[in-house]
């Protein structure tokens, strides 16, 4: 890993195209700003660990029962763009 | 062409062109790739996401429709270009159900499978606006 000492206000340029900027310290927090192209994924790393867990947390045989939840979902209109269509059932 | 069509789980054989394939897998599960997607009428709008392969895991699923009417992932261009979306209608959008015990489940809205319902390709994506939802959003139930 490469170990770079930077004061408050000193940035970090990567591929010449994303910047790491120390804004500031805050006691043991540091804030720091990164402007990257709108492509490029920014987030806590958390998120990434987060979202594993959940999924850990989620995986269960596939023979399991549905709680009696099934029925109660209230189906809304979707707005999303993402998720237009229902899907068709095979027959 | 291939189309994304539901089999009911009595019909488990599973047709070579009915398996999503997820080439960067789950997160915590990066070397299943491909998937196939299970239903039957009366769980539905759920659905199960199970692994092909040796171990018959899944997950529950749920598309987010159902549960936030105006749910909005904003996919990075990265993931745009990824999934090969050439139009927001191909993407098919699910989302992770975790069931927590006595009848309470959350449903992950941080971080949905996306799938192109063309190339049944997908991935599951943070969107750019994934601060906006929670990882463990209640499941609406009346």
């Amino acid at each position: 890993m490469l170990i770079l000492s930077r004061k408050p206000g000193e940035s970090i340029i990567i591929d010449g195209h994303i910047t790491v900027k120390i804004m500031r310290l805050e006691g043991d927090v540091v804030k720091v700003g990164i402007e990257a192209p709108v492509h490029v994924p920014v987030h806590r790393h958390e998120v990434y660990e987060e979202i594993q867990k959940n999924n850990q947390e989620a995986l269960t045989q596939s023979e399991a029962k549905l709680p009696s939840l099934t029925a109660k979902a209230k189906p809304s209109k979707p707005r999303a763009v993402t998720a237009k269509k229902p899907l068709s059932h095979a027959h | 062409m291939n189309t994304l069509e539901l089999m009911p789980t009595e019909r488990r054989t599973t047709q070579k062109n009915n398996v999503i394939q997820l080439p960067y897998g789950l997160l915590g599960f990066e070397r299943v790739k491909n998937y196939v997607l299970l239903t039957r009428p009366e769980e539905e709008p759920f659905m199960w996401f199970q692994m092909v392969g040796e171990t018959k895991q899944s997950f529950l699923v749920v598309p987010p429709h159902f549960v936030l009417a105006d749910y909005a992932p904003d996919l990075s261009e990265l993931d745009v270009a990824f999934l090969d979306l050439n139009d927001p209608s191909e993407a098919f959008v699910l989302n992770i159900v975790t069931m927590r015990g006595k009848g309470e489940a959350t449903v992950n809205l941080k971080g949905p499978i996306v799938i192109n319902r063309r190339t049944l390709t997908g991935k599951q994506v943070i969107p750019v606006n994934a601060a906006e939802y929670a990882i463990r959003h209640p499941l609406p139930l009346s």
